[in-house]
């Protein structure tokens, strides 16, 4: 897609060295953060490689919402620092984050995501026209990105006209439309029915290697977390198997 | 306990007031914003009320419109007039956070509660919101009305027994505020704000079906174009037909005035309904085209939800209309008038003075029905903002989405109210020029510079108070929204 499109390049980003696969993506150090004053997470750190896919599992509660919230800029820590791309992101103003999250991030969430009113190419165009790139290459990329989530044929439909497993598909093509440094997805398959969930996550992974996209997954399924590499669980606000690096 | 030894004769009145009550912040916003628009609407009704009551041993009125017996109709009317923008927001004010309320209702259901049971919730919920609001609207329309009893020496204009007028000086009041209303009159006042609150929140449940699994709510996407454009352009053409030929009416101003009162409902229905085909339009235009992700946005919302700005907006048309009418009406009277005679400049200033108010509360609509909007979207919204998507933009779509289908649509009102009166009231002067000993007839000119001003101001309120809105975006885009149900 890159050939295509004019999509922000990791290297077009000033002062991102985002390096080679293998190396250190994103990183957390010692993070704290709390609603109110109900401790989330306690001192957690986390390192994510390129190309990498982590689980990050927990029963309810536990706090691995948070830490995903925290680690892709949309949190920010009360104390502790999260980095990308030698950026430390939890130091930066909501603005730059933002701007982060959109060139730089990808975000899968359960439900509840699609514009209802935009049709499924439009949702996943979305992303590019914040860019600035014209409507239709926006739109022609957003149907290839449809055509990959095997969707293609949805993108005149609208969310409310699709199943949750068609709808989680075409959230997953607007997430990586950008193709992302880091795709999270926060329980993508919670709302899909096993098959469906299976489906998305063969998909979200295929497509994250294709494009060297490293992946987050938030789950309390064991057979979600599977489809990752590595496996960190977090209890209580903190990593229960090891340090997470 | 085994119900089955208990005759179900369904949820007691306490047991209802309890399950009314029992709502979260956004209730409580939404039935404190019915009493206070209640209280407002009992004070002004009773303002109305008490000049119609205004006999011959009350006043005399400093204020000329209240001076003049054959004014005040048409100042109760003012009053009335302006009620409708209040009463208008009353009722959107019901709507706030309704979908909330309703999929508690679901619940409700869920536990047991009949159909009926949920309807009885939401009319005691509105009907005591309003009751208390009316009652206490009364009880400051009294006490205000005993803080400004005082009378002080100054010239008023009075009207002798043949019809002329003249000024005379004595102890005036400045409002009716000596004037002896009855109770029924108070209590009927109150009875009507209550059971028109009532009434109309069971009226706004009528496309909403709650069942114990679900809430549906039927949304209206296609807007009667063609009903609407007949009944505009039908009142509008027909205002004009009525105000040419009003000499062959002979005097006889009863049918007259029916008729064009009917022709005028017309024009505003049509234009109301007509609001939303505009914003349907404007958005099916924009949505293939537009780069913009806002107007995208505010594109595509136009189309899926068109009554959602013309909710909003119909009070809005129905000032810019009104305006528009009073800046026709007034280059008439002026023209007619002496100018060393500065009652008509005065009133119509006075008049200026209650449009100015009446815009600030229709354009207080908009902010419910934008408000409403983004709330009811608040996940999406969040989502978006949470995959980095600028505040800025999902401002700008709110914003649009309300003033891109608004500005035409006030363009065409105020246009539409201006040249109507102006037909009504006739185009031309006709005098005589003693100097030339022949009749003269001067042309009365249009009031354009005075529709701009208008025009603009309705922009800029509806524009400032829209921008009022964006508070809510801001919290609806928190990131403790995504942890939220959707």
């Amino acid at each position: 897609m890159n050939q295509v499109l004019p999509v922000p390049s990791e290297s077009a980003t000033p002062g991102l060295d985002t390096g080679p696969n293998g190396s250190v993506a994103l990183s957390a150090l010692s993070i704290v953060y709390s609603y109110g004053r109900n401790p989330a997470l306690r001192g957690v750190s986390v390192e994510l490689r390129h190309g990498e896919i982590l689980a990050v599992t927990g029963p309810s509660g536990s706090g691995k919402s948070t830490l995903m919230l925290c680690l892709a800029g949309i949190l920010v820590p009360d104390v502790g620092d999260v980095s990308f791309g030698g950026r430390i992101i939890s130091a930066e103003s909501e603005a730059e984050r933002s701007k982060l999250r959109r060139s730089q991030f990808g975000v899968l969430f359960q439900f509840g995501q699609l514009v209802p009113e935009l049709t499924a190419a439009e949702n996943v165009a979305l992303p590019l026209l914040l860019a600035g790139i014209k409507r239709g290459a926006a739109l022609s990329a957003a149907s290839t990105w449809l055509e990959r989530f095997c969707v293609a044929d949805l993108a005149g439909s609208r969310p409310p006209e699709m199943s949750g497993g068609q709808a989680q598909r075409v959230a997953a093509a607007r997430a990586m439309v950008t193709e992302p440094t880091v795709l999270f997805a926060d329980e993508p398959t919670g709302a899909l029915d096993a098959l469906s969930g299976e489906h998305l996550m063969t998909q979200i992974v295929r497509v994250a290697r294709e494009a060297g996209t490293s992946v987050v997954i938030i789950t309390h399924d064991a057979k979600i977390a599977a489809y990752a590499e590595r496996e960190i669980v977090v209890r209580d606000g903190m990593i229960e198997n090891g340090t997470g690096v | 306990m085994n119900t089955k030894q208990h005759p179900d004769t369904g949820p007691s009145f306490a047991s209802t007031l309890r399950l009314a009550a029992a709502g979260g912040r956004t209730d409580h916003v939404r039935i404190t914003l019915t009493t206070i628009g209640s209280a407002v609407a009992a004070v002004m009704l009773l303002t109305a009320v008490s000049v119609g009551f205004i006999t011959d041993n009350d006043g005399p009125y400093r204020l000329n419109l209240l001076a003049e017996p054959g004014l005040r109709p048409g100042v109760m009317t003012a009053i009335l007039l302006l009620t409708v923008p209040l009463v208008v927001f009353v009722g959107l004010c019901s709507r706030v956070g309704a979908p909330a309320r309703d999929r508690r209702l679901s619940m409700f259901r869920m536990a047991g509660a009949t159909p009926a049971d949920t309807t009885r919730i939401v009319a005691l919920e509105t009907g005591l919101a309003a009751t208390i609001g009316a009652i206490v609207g009364a009880g400051v329309f009294l006490i205000g009305r005993t803080l400004l009893d005082g009378t002080q020496l100054a010239n008023y204009r009075i009207v002798y027994a043949d019809g002329s007028t003249g000024n005379e000086q004595g102890q005036t009041h400045l409002l009716p505020v000596d004037v002896t209303i009855p109770l029924w009159a108070i209590a009927a006042t109150i009875a009507i704000i209550a059971i028109g609150a009532t009434v109309a929140s069971i009226v706004a449940l009528r496309k909403v079906r709650i069942s114990p699994f679900a809430v549906t709510r039927t949304v209206p996407t296609n807007p009667p174009t063609r009903t609407a454009a007949i009944l505009f352009l039908g009142g509008t053409t027909g205002l004009l037909v009525v105000g040419a030929s009003a000499a062959r009416f002979d005097g006889q101003l009863a049918p007259l005035v029916a008729l064009s009162f009917v022709l005028f409902v017309c024009c505003v229905v049509g234009l109301i309904m007509g609001s939303a085909s505009v914003a349907s339009a404007t958005g099916r235009f924009l949505a293939p085209r537009v780069s913009r992700p806002d107007l995208l946005i505010a594109a595509r919302r136009m189309i899926a939800a068109p009554f959602t700005s013309s909710r909003g907006s119909a009070s809005v048309l129905l000032v810019a209309l009104i305006g528009g009418a009073i800046q026709g009406t007034r280059a008439n009277f002026l023209a007619y008038t002496d100018p060393g005679d500065t009652f008509y400049a005065d009133t119509f200033a006075l008049i200026d003075s209650v449009l100015i108010i009446a815009i600030a509360l229709a354009a207080a609509s908009l902010l419910v029905t934008s408000a409403e909007s983004i709330v009811e979207r608040r996940r999406t919204l969040a989502v978006l903002a949470a995959g980095g998507t600028p505040r800025t933009v999902l401002a700008r779509a709110a914003i649009a989405e309300v003033l891109v289908p608004l500005i035409p649509a006030v363009l065409l009102a105020s246009t539409a109210g201006l040249l109507a009166s102006q037909a009504f009231f006739g185009t031309t002067v006709s005098g005589f020029d003693e100097t030339t000993n022949r009749q003269t007839i001067t042309p009365i000119h249009i009031p354009w510079d005075r529709l701009i001003i208008l025009n603009a101001g309705i922009t800029a309120t509806a524009l400032a108070i829209t921008s009022i809105s964006l508070i809510f975006l801001a919290r609806s885009t928190r990131p403790t929204e995504l942890r939220a149900a959707a």
